[in-house]
């Protein structure tokens, strides 16, 4: 007929088309670069914090390193040519290296500890207000808008006059106040992902909505918490800092960077140097765990012109 | 079974007057289906009413402009509606069961018979899965046992060209479009359909990829004795794939019938258009458009009476009071208009068409 527009023939589908299918520039970058397209800002973020965790982990096993409340040299040492002395000493005689290293043992484990509470009831939460949307959406939204309103320093502060200062408390409480934030960009990720195809095609092979969420689009949802997860860390590093600075952190003598600065900043003028160790390793730290969330979210972008 | 290759054509008429061709062999009856949408301001009824069969090893073309509802019917039949936001009444029957009754596992059952195949396959597909759970997926889900999924999902590559070695430890987006496509008609064949639902399946394909699709589609509906309702905007497309068409507009079938008859002599002044709208290859065709054309009037408030109205040269009183039901046409198919056409398609060369000028041949 002269009307079609496409002439249908009766080739078998064995002999037409090379049967090769096109590699994608993906596979071959993978094998070249531990982080492929990695600038010099992401290698040394990804180093610091490779380093700074090697350090807390292994703290106890550095040779040479005093433990972090030993006094080691003169009260308010300067910097030395030492182990325990780079930084100097504290106003007890305490090195200030040792103390970042244990401190950040302490902090890293509480953002961590923090975030594993917020992402688990976050995540989850966020995953049915993003399928299921209606009522339990609002009710999501309601108590996720509902933590954000709150000063989270000022609400942390009551539950510690509430239960005592411990390091459980406070990853106990910065974990719940963190489970808004994780449950709405979940919502939005889950929403963006529910109305793709592949997740209508897993209901037209017969998926239940538990399969449908658990097996297709959790796994969609790594991408993007893989970026948001390193600056909401920081976030949480930051206020632990801030917690410890106003001496309702960690209880002292244990290390931590906030009750190092606080402690520092009597002597600031006397002994400026003091100060520079735990503010160091708190800048970087929150510095690294940004530009990793940034190369991350830039990886997210590039997979997804990809496809 | 009769013999696999030759699509059921049952005799005309003989049935009730809004359905076309209900036969007895019917494997899908689907009965006044109509699926609102609830939107934030009031509702969009997306298909109104719509009823056709489709009898075993058949191919029904769904064709409409965008829009139309022919996706959203795809979707109602398979149950994939989102269920918050979408409204649907009417019966879906399938090998004699409602499908609107069944529970999500019992349903989980059916979907084993009825597949569907979407208009892009990339997206079609989970990007962190390898294609060949992808194909296997299904099989998973209805608890197939593993050796039966590996054989299955080989025999599935096979009948679309492929094989697992070629698919072996890739990821969709290392496949070209077709191959993509050929994978997702793997991944709804492996559970052994009797009828799938092909949502525009090549019209995000390159045209010389478009036939060769389509030609593994038939060979593989010939092969398993496949139901299709193939959904499409392109009418040459349809024309070559399906035993019957139903033509939508605005959420209704306003003709539906034997392919033959309704590509030779469209009863609908809606069909016309669509045909005419259908590029030719022979420039010395001079076609004389017998449409206004207009956009398609909103889908919140369609026009009284007939909803072609807007856009029909025919138009007349009647057509906005009263509701042109399907009916009969002298030709064979039916047809939902109060004027309709009874000459051959313009331009179609056939039996005494006066209307080609200049026609030196």
């Amino acid at each position: 007929m002269s009307g079609s527009g496409i002439q249908v023939d009766r080739r078998g589908p064995q002999v037409s088309q090379p049967t090769t299918p096109a590699r994608g520039p993906e596979a071959v970058a993978k094998g070249r670069s531990l982080l492929p397209e990695a600038d010099a800002p992401t290698w040394f973020a990804f180093g610091f914090l490779a380093l700074l965790i090697l350090g807390a982990v292994l703290a106890d096993w550095i040779p040479g390193l005093a433990k972090p409340n030993l006094e080691v040299g003169a009260f308010s040492g300067p910097p030395a040519l030492t182990v325990n002395q780079l930084f100097g000493t504290d106003a007890l005689g305490r090195s200030i290296v040792s103390r970042v290293l244990y401190g950040a043992r302490t902090s890293l484990s509480i953002a961590l500890f923090a975030s594993a509470i917020s992402m688990s009831a976050g995540i989850f939460l966020g995953m049915l207000a993003g399928f299921y949307r209606g009522v339990v959406e609002r009710l999501v939204d309601l108590y996720a808008n509902t933590l954000a309103s709150l000063p989270p320093v000022l609400v942390i502060l009551a539950l510690i006059a509430a239960a005592g200062t411990s390091v459980f408390t406070i990853t106990l409480a910065m974990g719940l106040l963190g489970i808004g934030t994780y449950a709405r960009i979940t919502k939005g990720a889950v929403i963006s992902q529910a109305g793709r195809d592949y997740v209508l095609a897993a209901r037209a092979l017969g998926a239940s909505d538990v399969r449908l969420l658990a097996r297709e689009i959790l796994p969609n949802l790594v991408p993007t918490l893989t970026a948001i997860v390193p600056p909401l860390m920081a976030g949480l590093i930051v206020t632990e800092g801030s917690l410890s600075f106003l001496g309702y952190g960690i209880p002292p003598p244990a290390p931590s960077w906030g009750g190092m600065i606080a402690g520092s900043t009597d002597l600031l003028n006397r002994f400026p140097l003091l100060i520079f160790g735990p503010i160091l390793a708190i800048v970087l730290t929150v510095y690294s765990l940004n530009t990793v969330g940034d190369y991350m979210a830039r990886r997210i972008d590039i997979r997804e012109g990809q496809l | 079974m009769d013999a696999p290759t030759t699509p059921l054509r049952g005799p005309a008429g003989g049935s009730g007057p809004a359905v076309d061709d209900a036969r007895d062999a019917a494997l899908l009856k689907v009965r006044d289906l109509t699926v609102t949408f609830r939107r934030r301001k009031g509702s969009v009824q997306a298909v109104s009413g719509v009823s056709f069969d489709v009898a075993r090893g058949e191919t029904l073309g769904l064709v409409g402009e965008s829009g139309c509802g022919k996706t959203t019917i795809g979707r109602a039949i398979l149950r994939l509606l989102p269920q918050g936001t979408s409204a649907t009444s009417g019966s879906i029957e399938y090998g004699g069961q409602d499908l609107g009754s069944l529970s999500s596992g019992g349903m989980r059952v059916v979907r084993r018979h009825l597949q569907m195949i979407f208009q892009d396959p990339l997206s079609s597909f989970n990007p962190r899965r390898k294609v060949w759970d992808i194909v296997a997926e299904g099989l998973v889900i209805q608890g197939v046992d593993k050796q039966e999924i590996a054989r299955r999902v080989d025999a599935a590559l096979a009948d679309v060209g492929m094989s697992a070695s070629m698919v072996e430890g890739r990821r969709p987006h290392q496949f070209s479009g077709g191959q993509c496509q050929r994978i997702a008609i793997a991944r709804a064949l492996a559970l052994g359909p009797d009828l799938i639902v092909c949502d525009e399946p090549v019209a995000s394909l390159d045209v010389s990829v478009q036939a060769h699709v389509i030609n593994v589609l038939q060979e593989i509906r010939e092969k398993r004795n496949l139901a299709l309702i193939f959904i499409s905007h392109d009418l040459a497309v349809v024309r070559n794939v399906s035993d019957r068409v139903a033509v939508m507009y605005m959420g209704k079938i306003v003709e539906i019938g034997e392919a033959d008859h309704v590509y030779a002599r469209p009863a609908h002044p809606y069909t016309r258009m669509l045909l005419e709208a259908v590029p030719m290859p022979d420039a010395s065709v001079k076609l004389k458009p017998t449409s206004v054309d207009r956009e398609m009037p909103s889908q919140s408030n369609p026009p009284s009476g007939c909803r072609f109205r807007t856009r029909c040269p025919l138009a007349a009183r009647i057509c906005t009071d009263v509701e042109p039901p399907l009916r009969r046409m002298p030709q064979g198919q039916l047809a939902a208009c109060h004027f309709p056409y009874d000459e051959p398609a313009p331009g179609r060369p056939g039996p005494g068409d006066p209307g080609i000028p200049g026609d030196a041949s």
